[in-house]
């Protein structure tokens, strides 16, 4: 039998998103308890939401990093100065693939964009406002992930540093990927 | 029993006693219906798969036991039962005790779908940088709607707007067939 009065889509992702109040919660799972038909739509949902809470972002915290470490995630690490070019593989045996662009002066910085780019067609290939970084790890952590893979290998990768009453500085590195 | 019979049909049968077949059907449809509440409310797969278990043994012991006062609502016994429990497990911060009884339940294997991190990674690409961007917000960081708001100087009726069309476009693209190079 097909619900009689189904709940809107926009519920479902508010509630799976946190954002109802405990009343409307409660309604929520009121309805989906006697309904099959808005369980399965709420599953749809849910099923997103939570591959989504499991994902990696592409640029992270060092403490983040350290929690994947924690969980058993097979991390390998490598650190780039501004301006390297060189190529890094992705073992066959690795989850997870951090790039470390460091040698950056972070002091007073308010925002980091990084925008990457095919060496070869200088096709864009992510653009990233207002990145995560710890101004005292003189760093921006990049997490290559294998799915990657479908992207172009050859990346250059800029950072747009903005801080208070100066010009944004740029830093670019180009790291050329083998996936194993 | 017929597998159509309504809910409270299958309690009276399990009430009057030896009915397995009617056990297994009760417990397939409401497993997937208190796994969703554990996802949402405990935010843990173990626990929430700890949640079905605990929940469908409070449910057959009573419904043998003939204690389902309203058969006709046998959802709102579940749902109850699966909010004291979850209380309890959160109460507790841990899985439930292990119960040699959950042991011989059959929770029906019904897996949640699995969304693969390259599929997701495909079809995220697809949207804007300011959907991405809304939804690792939302369900990476788990910022409100508000927050969401602040931090990308747009309206938090706006950032549910973007976020339920954005999950409306990767469902449909995830359920697409993949393109294959020809």
């Amino acid at each position: 039998m097909m619900c009689a009065n189904p709940i809107a889509w926009a519920t479902l992702v508010d509630y799976w998103a946190g954002d109802l109040d405990d009343a409307e919660t409660e309604a929520v799972d009121d309805h989906l308890f006697g309904c099959g038909d808005c369980t399965a739509s709420s599953a749809r949902v849910a099923a997103i939401a939570l591959a989504l809470r499991s994902s990696v972002p592409a640029v992270v915290l060092r403490s983040a990093i350290e929690q994947m470490r924690a969980r058993g995630s097979r991390v390998r690490e490598n650190g780039f100065a501004p301006g390297d070019r060189r190529e890094v593989e992705f073992a066959a045996d690795a989850d997870l693939l951090i790039h470390r662009l460091g040698g950056l002066d972070l002091e007073g910085v308010e925002r980091i964009d990084l925008q990457v780019t095919s060496e070869s067609t200088g096709a864009l290939v992510s653009d990233i406002e207002s990145v995560p970084f710890d101004p005292a790890e003189g760093a921006v952590y990049v997490a290559c992930q294998r799915h990657y893979a479908a992207l172009p290998h050859d990346t250059v990768l800029s950072l747009s540093i903005h801080a208070a009453d100066a010009p944004p500085r740029t830093a670019t590195y180009t790291i050329l990927h083998r996936f194993l | 029993m017929s597998m159509a019979a309504p809910d409270a049909e299958l309690v009276r049968a399990i009430a009057a006693g030896d009915a397995p077949a009617a056990e297994a059907e009760l417990c397939r449809r409401f497993a997937p219906r208190i796994r969703l509440y554990g996802l949402r409310h405990l935010r843990d797969e173990d626990r929430a798969a700890d949640l079905v278990q605990a929940v469908l043994l409070a449910l057959l012991q009573a419904a043998r036991a003939g204690r389902i006062d309203d058969p006709e609502r046998v959802d709102r016994f579940m749902l109850g039962t699966s909010r004291n429990v979850a209380l309890r497990m959160r109460e507790t911060d841990g899985r439930s005790a292990g119960d040699a009884a959950l042991a011989a339940i059959a929770a029906p294997d019904q897996p949640l779908e699995r969304i693969d991190a390259e599929a997701l990674f495909r079809c995220m690409r697809a949207l804007e940088d300011r959907a991405r961007r809304v939804l690792m917000l939302s369900f990476n960081e788990e910022r409100s709607a508000d927050e969401i708001a602040a931090a990308l100087e747009i309206s938090a009726v706006n950032v549910r707007v973007l976020r339920h069309r954005s999950i409306g476009a990767l469902r449909r693209c995830l359920d697409a067939p993949k393109e294959v190079d020809a």
